[in-house]
Parts: C-alpha cells; sequence; structure tokens
C-alpha cells in the first residue's frame, strides 16, 4: 500500500484531465475548424452540449470518488 | 494443472446448455445473412441502442472479467482506470473517423489507407492490422484458457485448442448479424452477472458498510498512483490505454468500425458511441472488477475462507465460487464470461475473415459470385482461428493477462493509430510520409525496446524500469512520440510538391533503364544488365509508392476537412438537412425493375423530402431495432396518402411482413 501523498491522491486526477483536456481541445478545435461540426444545424448543437457535458462529467466522478476515498 | 474448484456434472450441463442457447440464438439471426455486405456489416440498418449493447459484450469480454478482477484485487478500485478515459477521443472520432468510414463506405482500415493514399500502404496497413487482430484473438484464447483453467484441471492448452474449435465453428457459419445479435443478448447477461457477483459478493460480507470499510483508503482511489509500481501505474496506463488503447480501440478495431457500419445511420453511431461511453462503460468497469474488491474485503474480513495461495488471474473464479453459494448460479455466471469472451475473439474473427476478403482475396481473384467469396471468408475464419491459438505462447509469458495486454496495445497499435490520426485530420500528410510511419517508426520503436533504459526512459515520468519486462506501459508513450515524429517530419521532407517530383524523375529513369535493357542494336554487358535491372526494379518500387501523388481529388471525402464531400458522394447529390417528420405507413407493392420508394405529396412535404432524397424505412416496431429494415431513394410522388409504393426487391431485402406498417425516416 502507498502513502497517500500528492502523487497518489490528486496529482494522477491533474494529469489526466489536463493531457487529456489537451487532446479534448484538440479534437473540439479540429471539427469546428473543419466544419464537420456546425452549431447552426441544430443536432449538432446538441451534440456539441454532450462532448462538453462528458468532459465534465467524468471530471466530476473522479473528482467525487477522490474525495469520497480520502473521507469517507 | 490440478483442479482448484470442485464441479459436479450439473455445473457442466448448464455451461453446455448457455452455450446452446446463445449459439442457436446467432443462428437464428445468421439466416438474415443474404451476401457477404450482410456477412461483414449487416446492411446498414441497426438502431444504436441495438449496437451499443453488442458492443458491452465485445468490450467487456475484450476487457475482461479475469484481468481486471486480477488488477482490482491487487490495486483497487484504480482498476476502472482503463473504462474511464476515452471520452478525450470522442470529438474525433463521432465528427471524423465516423462519418468518413460511414460515407465512403469503407470497407475496411486497409481499404482507406488505399483511398488515402495508395495500393503499396494498403499492403502495409493490412499486414499492421491482421498482426493487430491476430495478437488480439490469442489474447483471447488464453483469457478463456485462464478461466477454464482451475474448474477443469486440464491442460491451458488443451482448454484453448477445444475452445478455439468451437468458437471457430460458430464464426464460420454465423457472419456479422449472428454476431451482433449474440452480443446484444450477452451484453445484458453480462452486465446483470457481473453486478450478481457484486451483489452476492455484498450479502456475503455482511453488507455495503463491512465491505466499504474493510478496504484502505489507498484501495478506494479512483486512479492508481502516479508512477508507482512499474507493473502498475497512473501515468503508464493512461499513455497505454487512455491514448494508444482509446484510439487504438475507437479508430482501427475492425470489429467495432463493422458495428458502426451497421448502424442505420452516421448519427445513430454517434448515439452507440456516447451512450456506451457515458452510461455502459462506467457500469462494465464495476461489473469486471468487483470481484477484486470483493476478493480483497473477504481477504481482510473472513482471512480464514480466502486461499492466500490463489494466483491473481484465478480470482474472478474465486470469488465467484465463495460468494455463489448455489452450483447453478456459479456455472451461469462462469457460463456468461466465457461466452462473451467467445463474442469478442468471435468478432475479431469476422473481422479478419472481412480484411483477407476484401483487401487481399477479392483484388487478386475478381469477379467471382458472392456465394464464392462467403466460402471463402468461411476459411479464412478457420485460419484466422489456428493462428490466434499459435500464437497464445507469446502472451502466456507475461506475469498477468493485464501486463500481456499493455505490452501488446503499447507496441502494436502506434504506427497505425498515427498513421489513421494524420490521414483522417491533416491534409498535408503524405504517401511517402505515411509509408516512413509504418518504416522508420517500425525501426525506432524496435531501438526503443532494444534499449529501453536511453531510450525510452528519458519518458518514463520518473518509473521505475523493470529489467524483466521494462515499460510495459509508458512504452506507448516513446512509440507513439516517434511515429508520430516520423510522419511529421517526413510530411514536411517529402511534400506532395516533392512527391511530384519523384514521380516524374523514377519515371523517366524507369524508362531509360528499360530501353537500355531492351536495345537490341547495343547489346549491354552482364554487368550492365545486372545494374539497369536493379535501377529497373528500385525506382519501380519508389515510383509506386508516389504514383498520382499531384491527385488531389483522392482526398475528397476521405479526410475531417472534405467531409460535406463526403456526404455528397454517399448521397450522389447534394445532402436535404432540413429537418422532417417520421409518418408511419402502409406498404404495397409497385411492379417496376428499378428499385424506389413512392410516398405520397403531402407525406413528402412532411418529411420534408424531395425526389431524390434517401429514405429509410423500418418496421413500425421500435423493438426490433432495424432488423427488418431498407434504404432507398425518394421516386416521383403518388396521391395516396399512408402508402408507400415499394419495389420487390426492397420488400424482399426489408423482410417486410405483409400487413405489418412502416416508419419512413428521410436519411438526407
Amino acid at each position: 500500500m502507498h502513502e497517500l501523498t500528492f502523487f497518489r491522491t490528486w496529482l494522477p486526477v491533474i494529469y489526466l484531465y489536463v493531457a487529456g483536456g489537451i487532446i479534448f481541445t484538440a479534437g473540439m478545435v479540429i471539427i469546428f475548424k473543419s466544419k464537420s461540426i456546425k452549431l447552426s444545424r441544430p443536432i449538432h448543437k446538441r451534440w456539441f452540449y454532450v462532448l462538453l457535458f462528458g468532459y465534465f462529467y467524468y471530471l466530476g466522478i473522479h473528482t467525487f470518488f477522490t474525495y469520497a476515498a480520502l473521507n469517507f | 494443472m490440478e483442479q482448484a474448484i470442485q464441479t459436479t456434472p450439473i455445473f457442466w450441463i448448464i455451461i453446455a446448455g448457455y452455450f446452446a442457447l446463445i449459439l442457436g440464438f446467432g443462428s437464428y439471426f445468421a439466416r438474415y445473412n443474404k451476401n457477404t455486405n450482410d456477412f461483414f456489416f449487416s446492411g446498414r440498418r441497426f438502431s444504436w441502442w441495438l449496437i451499443t449493447m453488442s458492443i458491452v459484450a465485445t468490450g467487456v469480454g475484450s476487457h475482461s472479467f479475469l484481468k481486471y478482477s486480477a488488477k482490482a484485487f491487487e490495486h483497487g478500485f484504480s482498476s476502472t482506470m482503463t473504462y474511464m478515459n476515452d471520452w478525450f477521443f470522442l470529438p474525433f472520432f463521432i465528427f471524423g473517423w465516423l462519418p468518413i468510414v460511414y460515407y465512403t463506405r469503407i470497407r475496411s482500415i486497409p481499404d482507406y489507407f488505399e483511398r488515402r493514399f495508395n495500393r503499396n500502404v494498403r499492403i502495409l496497413a493490412t499486414i499492421a492490422i491482421l498482426g493487430y487482430m491476430i495478437g488480439y484473438i490469442a489474447i483471447g484464447f488464453l483469457t478463456m484458457g485462464k478461466t477454464l483453467e482451475p474448474l477443469l484441471g486440464w491442460d491451458l492448452y488443451t482448454i484453448i485448442w477445444v475452445v478455439a474449435i468451437i468458437a471457430g465453428i460458430y464464426i464460420t457459419f454465423g457472419g456479422q448479424t449472428a454476431v451482433i445479435f449474440t452480443d446484444l443478448a450477452q451484453g445484458f447477461v453480462l452486465i446483470f452477472a457481473g453486478i450478481l457477483v457484486f451483489i452476492l459478493g455484498i450479502n456475503f460480507l455482511g453488507g455495503f458498510d463491512v465491505f466499504w470499510n474493510a478496504l484502505p483508503a489507498d484501495f478506494k482511489l479512483p486512479l492508481a498512483h502516479f508512477n508507482k509500481p512499474s507493473n502498475f501505474n497512473f501515468v503508464g496506463i493512461f499513455w497505454q490505454d487512455g491514448v494508444a488503447g482509446s484510439v487504438g480501440f475507437l479508430f482501427m478495431n475492425q470489429g467495432l468500425i463493422m458495428r458502426f457500419m451497421a448502424t442505420k445511420s452516421v448519427n445513430e453511431g454517434r448515439k452507440a458511441a456516447a451512450f456506451n461511453i457515458l452510461f455502459l462503460l462506467p457500469i462494465s468497469t464495476v461489473v469486471v472488477s468487483n470481484a477484486g474488491w470483493v476478493g480483497k474485503a473477504i481477504s481482510i474480513v473472513t482471512p480464514e475462507k480466502w486461499d492466500a495461495s490463489i494466483r491473481l488471474d484465478h480470482v474472478f473464479t474465486q470469488v465467484a465460487a465463495l460468494v455463489t453459494s448455489s452450483e447453478i448460479v456459479f456455472a451461469f455466471i462462469i457460463a456468461a464470461v466465457v461466452a462473451a469472451l467467445m463474442s469478442t475473439v468471435d468478432t475479431l474473427i469476422n473481422a479478419v475473415a472481412a480484411v483477407v476478403i476484401n483487401d487481399i482475396y477479392r483484388p487478386i481473384v475478381k469477379n467471382r459470385s458472392d456465394k464464392h467469396y462467403l466460402r471463402a471468408a468461411m476459411y479464412i475464419s478457420a485460419g484466422a482461428t489456428l493462428l490466434g491459438v499459435i500464437a497464445v505462447s507469446f502472451f502466456d509469458n507475461f506475469p498477468t493477462l493485464y501486463e500481456a495486454h499493455g505490452f501488446f496495445h503499447s507496441t502494436m497499435t502506434p504506427p497505425l493509430v498515427i498513421a489513421i490520426f494524420l490521414g483522417i485530420f491533416w491534409k498535408r500528410y503524405t504517401t511517402l510520409a505515411a509509408v516512413s510511419t509504418f518504416l522508420v517508426g517500425a525501426i525506432l520503436m524496435y531501438l526503443g525496446n532494444k534499449y529501453p533504459g536511453g531510450l525510452i526512459g528519458p519518458f518514463d515520468h520518473g518509473i521505475e524500469m523493470d529489467p524483466a519486462h521494462p515499460y510495459s506501459y509508458i512504452r506507448a508513450l516513446y512509440n507513439t512520440l516517434v511515429c508520430l515524429a516520423s510522419g511529421v517530419v517526413f510530411s514536411f521532407i517529402f511534400t506532395r510538391k516533392v512527391e511530384v517530383k519523384i514521380e516524374k524523375f523514377t519515371a523517366g529513369v524507369i524508362v531509360s533503364a528499360k530501353a537500355h535493357l531492351n536495345n537490341t542494336e547495343q547489346p549491354i554487358s552482364i554487368v550492365g544488365r545486372i545494374y539497369y535491372t536493379l535501377v529497373w526494379g528500385f525506382t519501380n518500387v519508389i515510383n509506386s509508392f508516389v504514383l498520382n501523388a499531384a491527385d488531389e481529388e483522392k482526398l475528397d471525402g476521405i479526410t475531417v476537412w472534405t467531409l460535406d464531400k463526403a456526404r455528397e458522394m454517399f448521397k450522389g447529390s447534394k445532402p436535404n438537412d432540413t429537418p422532417g417528420e417520421e409518418p408511419i405507413v402502409e406498404w404495397k407493392l409497385e411492379a417496376s425493375d428499378e428499385s424506389f420508394v413512392r410516398f405520397s405529396q403531402a407525406q413528402m412535404n412532411e418529411m420534408a423530402a424531395n425526389v431524390g432524397d434517401l429514405v429509410y424505412l423500418s418496421d413500425k416496431r421500435r423493438w426490433l431495432g432495424g432488423l427488418k429494415s431498407v434504404h432507398s431513394v425518394y421516386a416521383e410522388p403518388h396521391d395516396e396518402d399512408g402508402v408507400v409504393y415499394m419495389t420487390s426487391d426492397l420488400i424482399a431485402a426489408g423482410m417486410f411482413a405483409e400487413g405489418r406498417p412502416l416508419r419512413a425516416e428521410k436519411e438526407m
């Protein structure tokens, strides 16, 4: 078992959502610049919100479970 | 090996019964395979929910109860990491790769490489993709063998041969429709079985509080330690699984791509992918890992009941045997797990057959009947099964299945992943750069494998190097970077203009060398003949790689920058994106040799459809998931509201029953 240092607790969460966030943002930029996604189309607008929701949904899950493991 | 868990004949009767049921279920739907298009792609007709559930069995099977239970027992809730890091690539997938694959009707990943680059790159991609899939099949067989090992007490390889024969027979006669429906059933069964083990485990321990409080905080953290230990650390697994694995699974898993190509539209494919990642993967990760968590809690709360000498890959089987008080329930759980693995392997075997038929066999043996190609696909399925079994011994050398899988992903996926990725998203990526990604990338990866301390070490994020299996996970970062660097650097060196110059130059050299060789007036010496033959051969190879380099139109529809063109090519005219209604109509036969459907003008208006637009007609019953459906084109309208006139070929293809109403949807 490891000691509950920063390397064990919050660093992985930060690294995951910063490195993952860079990849995610790059993807969003490319699909916007290439006009693969067009916010003028209602169905695409919904997808844009779904994509953003997914990122924060997973961020929420990992943050919640890290907090729960350390405090409950 | 000694039989560690005792079983009675009832156990084996239930296992056999479960398999018979699942195989019967799949075989029933195999009758919907009418041609190779149905055998491989299921005719592009299914709803998102059917596809997303069938993906569960493929994903869960391939990521297996065994390996996650083992890691969950050792490292706790962080065993869930690999299922919870796929969202980052979703924009690339659902608005990049998925529409390209769907609209350009690409039959396989190598097919994409030929359209994006040329035939030679396709050959390189075919070799790489077949190696990847055969490796995956081998890991599937090894997992099945290890699941059954403590129950049968047989030699591992005897078990593998037996399951391989069953898998081979099934897929040979089933095809993609059978696999989709078998996986659909198994998706539900697997989730049920996994949750059942968790509930029974919590009950066995005496309640959720006992379970939660027994486990230390470190064990309950959802992500692993940043860089320790070398065989399970966050940063290594992020690059191996979150990056190489996620992209590999979404972008180059032919089996998965074939599933998405079986959806009725791109939007349905997007829904299937998003729903799967948002909801089914978090559930799946609990389903596959919980036996390890429960096992750890049992070993702490009631150590006398836990066999501490057990091998890690047998944790799942041990926990399932302990927490299920009845042999019938235990048999059901084992059957569900083994059958799921069978599904994963079957999907891959079917995918190998698709690649070999479409990328190797069909270009060589042209213009044969569909029946001929179907028979060839069956032989290839059998051959892929055999190769998978032979490849098992390589992966059996790793301490656990998890590490074998990790090494495999880190090594096999980067060149293909980078080539696909740059091909889709970067217009400047040229043919010679793609070749360099494979060849120079492979050389640099080999050097990394040979000198891990010197080459992979600088990227290790502080992970300690295990001399027996150096950098099993973080090597994915090094491998991805060297392949990416090869692709980018060579794209700047061999620009399209340079490729055109090389094409012209080599064409001139070929003509000149040929002229020297064929010159009968001034015959050349033996040395000269050898020299010109070598020059001719070498320049021919170079020339074949840069052929048609100037042709920019070949990029239409196959990069994310030209998707509108892809949609237009798919439809054959400008897409109509005006939203419309989805009316329910009765069908009537229209006598004609051509293939079309006709609606009333009022209903055309309701659907906001024009003559020439694409339409999807399906049985009104949504629960059929599109099994009875067909795609067609709107022809000139009539004046009978509530009726669609269809030609006989469409009625047969849609398998529409007399008197059953249909739902009509304008596609584009």
